[in-house]
């Protein structure tokens, strides 16, 4: 019945098409993959697009009409400051520990509401929140001007970091030196700050961009999981036995596994890269290569899981000392700053780094190579070390 | 059963011998199988035969030895030898959220058959009416003829078959006894283990008894139990109230004049040659049963 024997191609073909007939029939998998998707997604679209930049500061002071114009004039200078005068420092103190609802009306007059009181929500009037606030003391301007020292209390929510909290105090001084009539001994050059790189005030990544290459991550990471599993029961039940009695070589299988697993990955990144509106005509090669490494350095793991993990639970356990550690540079990028030299050496921060650089500013290959050419040689080690430990667990069987 | 005329063995092993580790499996062996021979191979469990099915199929790398397919070493890792043999597995490896048609067409995909008709096989195991469902609804029975069915898919030169009608009711299993003697007279060489002296008893031109990894006796069954058999027959004569036995020694001068009485005496009951059974020959070479 045989007549020319399969071709390698053919062999590896009919491999990868009964893989992802099986992968298809597994309706756990399947579901996930699916959810996955849908979830990240929707997460994405639902997350807000835009950043507000601008700092809330609460303020009570009463007759000091010079304190008031100064505040306003920092406002300006910094652009980021929205104040928000309220009437008394009780106002001040409820509105920031959430007892009292503070509103912007059309006329720009702020008004409080009590709702355990029943007070009605103004009309028209758009809600302002407010975590940190100053409270400065009756007649402050006296004391201030004439050095005499003086309370200025500031009120912040557990919230808010104690960087802003620190700068509020260092606004009090400054607002205290002004009224003095004692300008600060410090020289500021013509731009306040020089901004080294790309200026992005008033235009910050937005969360949801933060969020893209978690998202990617994560899309990659559950095919990880199903791949792993298609191994790992194709070595218990050892179905790979009775395909390696047949022409089909050990090569054969491990060039399909690796086909099929990064088809299943790379389609999924697409699908989600394409769905939250990442591929752009000058990015889309960049992100296509990145989505194809990190689907091959997923299936490297996959191997390597699939051959360890003998049930579910094991294959998830083996994953998740592989994903847990992966995972850092895509939850590092929603913190501001350089990396930490050990997260720099993880094999999954080039990756992240080329979709965040490229989805979320901008950046081209030019840009990106490094980050791209380490990731490659991660991949590299990480395949061979899938290849190695798959093959010696097949042949072990 | 008689053996077939010598040609070039499909299956050629000399001295084979593998070891898991410290542990030798198989000692030294040596046989051969002729093309339309059927050779059993009968040892309890972890006797070796399995083992011995691996090396020859390519699963593993023999330690010492020479082991050929079609005049190929096995060693050489060569997809000739592969696209000539067929082997059913101890364990039932076949893709459980397939159906039975589905894993025959992958596994004649790998082969390269051209348009190959599954339903062809599968109705030859009785499993046609069943061919699209998934092969994890299927029997245990079921699921062994499935095993059969997919080592005849390229009509192989060389069958192994491990424990063929492991799990068989006696319907299916003389079903499946039927198959394997077609490819054998086909002219596939087949290599069957199996613990079941019946089995080996009923399908084998010869049989090889393997024990700790080595084979202690080699020859057809019909030798093997002249050989170490009894050459008597036992004669039960009704005695009164009582059965009387008589064994008669087929040596014995005197032996067929005694026969020729019990014969024509009306108290003659039966008459039964003492010919060993393949296991007890076993147990008398080895010290130990087949189970």
């Amino acid at each position: 019945m045989t007549g020319r024997p399969a071709s390698r191609a053919a062999i590896i073909a009919a491999i990868v098409r009964k893989d992802f007939k099986e992968f298809s029939r597994d309706r756990l998998y399947v579901f996930l993959s699916a959810l996955m998707l849908v979830f990240f997604i929707g997460i994405f679209w639902v997350v807000p697009s835009t950043v507000d930049e601008s700092i809330v500061i609460g303020i009570y002071q009463t007759g000091i009409d010079e304190l008031g114009m100064l505040l306003q004039q920092e406002g300006d200078e910094s652009g980021g400051l929205e104040l928000v005068p309220l009437a008394s420092e009780e106002d001040l103190k409820g509105v920031i520990a959430g007892d009292l609802e503070a509103y912007r009306t059309v006329g720009g007059d702020i008004v409080t509401r009590d709702e355990e009181a029943g007070d009605e929500k103004p009309k028209d009037a758009e809600r302002v929140r407010v975590a940190i606030g100053i409270a400065f003391p009756e007649g402050f301007a006296g004391p201030a001007a004439s050095g005499v020292g003086t309370a200025v209390t500031v009120y912040s929510d557990a919230d808010v970091p104690p960087e802003i909290q620190g700068a509020m105090k260092s606004l009090v001084r400054e607002l205290a030196f002004s009224i003095a009539g004692h300008p600060l001994p410090v020289e500021l050059p013509a731009a306040d700050t020089v901004i080294l790189g790309q200026d992005r005030a008033g235009n910050q990544v937005a969360m949801r961009d933060r969020m893209r290459p978690l998202f990617v991550f994560f899309v990659l990471m559950m095919e990880t999981f199903a791949l792993a599993s298609l191994i790992s029961s194709e070595v218990m039940t050892r179905t790979v036995l009775a395909v390696l009695v047949t022409p089909a070589k050990l090569g054969d299988v491990l060039a399909a596994k690796t086909i099929f697993g990064t088809l299943l990955a790379l389609s999924q990144a697409l699908i989600l890269l394409v769905a939250v509106g990442a591929l752009t005509a000058q990015n889309w090669s960049v992100l296509i290569v990145a989505a194809l490494i990190g689907a091959l350095m997923f299936t490297a793991i996959g191997m390597m899981v699939g051959a360890a993990g003998k049930d579910f639970i094991g294959t998830i356990f083996y994953a998740m000392l592989f994903v847990l550690p992966l995972a850092i540079p895509a939850f590092a990028v929603f913190f501001p700053g350089t990396a930490s030299a050990w997260i720099r050496v993880i094999p999954s921060y080039g990756l992240i780094q080329t979709i965040t650089g490229v989805s979320s500013y901008s950046e081209g290959w030019a840009d990106v190579w490094p980050h791209v050419a380490t990731t490659l040689a991660w991949v590299v080690v990480l395949y061979m070390a899938g290849l190695f430990v798959l093959k010696r667990k097949v042949e072990s069987l | 059963m008689t053996a077939p005329a010598m040609t070039a063995p499909a299956i050629q092993v000399e001295g084979l011998t593998y070891a898991y580790g410290s542990q030798v499996a198989v000692r030294g062996v040596s046989f051969e199988v002729q093309p339309g021979e059927i050779l059993g191979f009968l040892g309890p469990n972890g006797a070796g035969k399995s083992t011995t099915i691996k090396v020859l199929t390519g699963q593993l790398t023999p330690k010492a030895g020479v082991a050929r397919i079609l005049g190929r070493d096995v060693t050489l890792d060569d997809s000739e030898i592969q696209a000539q043999i067929g082997v059913c597995f101890e364990e039932k490896n076949l893709y459980l959220s397939m159906s039975g048609k589905e894993n025959l067409d992958f596994y004649a995909s790998l082969f390269g058959i051209k348009d190959f008709d599954a339903m062809a096989v599968l109705r030859r195991v009785g499993l046609a009416e069943r061919a699209n469902d998934r092969v994890s609804s299927y029997s245990k029975g079921m699921r062994q003829r499935m095993m059969i069915s997919r080592s005849f898919i390229n009509r192989p030169k060389v069958l192994f078959l491990d424990e063929p009608t492991d799990g068989l009711d006696p319907v299916s299993s003389a079903a499946i006894r039927k198959t394997i003697r077609e490819e054998a007279d086909r002219g596939a060489a087949v290599l069957l283990t199996t613990h079941d002296m019946f089995e080996a008893d009923e399908l084998s031109d010869r049989v090889a008894f393997i024990n700790e990894g080595e084979i202690v006796a080699l020859d057809t069954s019909e030798n093997l139990k002249l050989k170490y058999g009894k050459r008597s027959i036992k004669v039960r004569l009704r005695d009164g109230d009582r059965v009387r036995e008589e064994v008669l020694e087929l040596g014995d001068p005197e032996a067929g004049a005694r026969m020729a009485v019990a014969v024509a005496s009306p108290d003659l009951l039966t008459i039964h040659t003492e010919e060993a059974t393949l296991e007890a020959i076993f147990i008398q070479l080895t010290g130990r049963g087949l189970a």
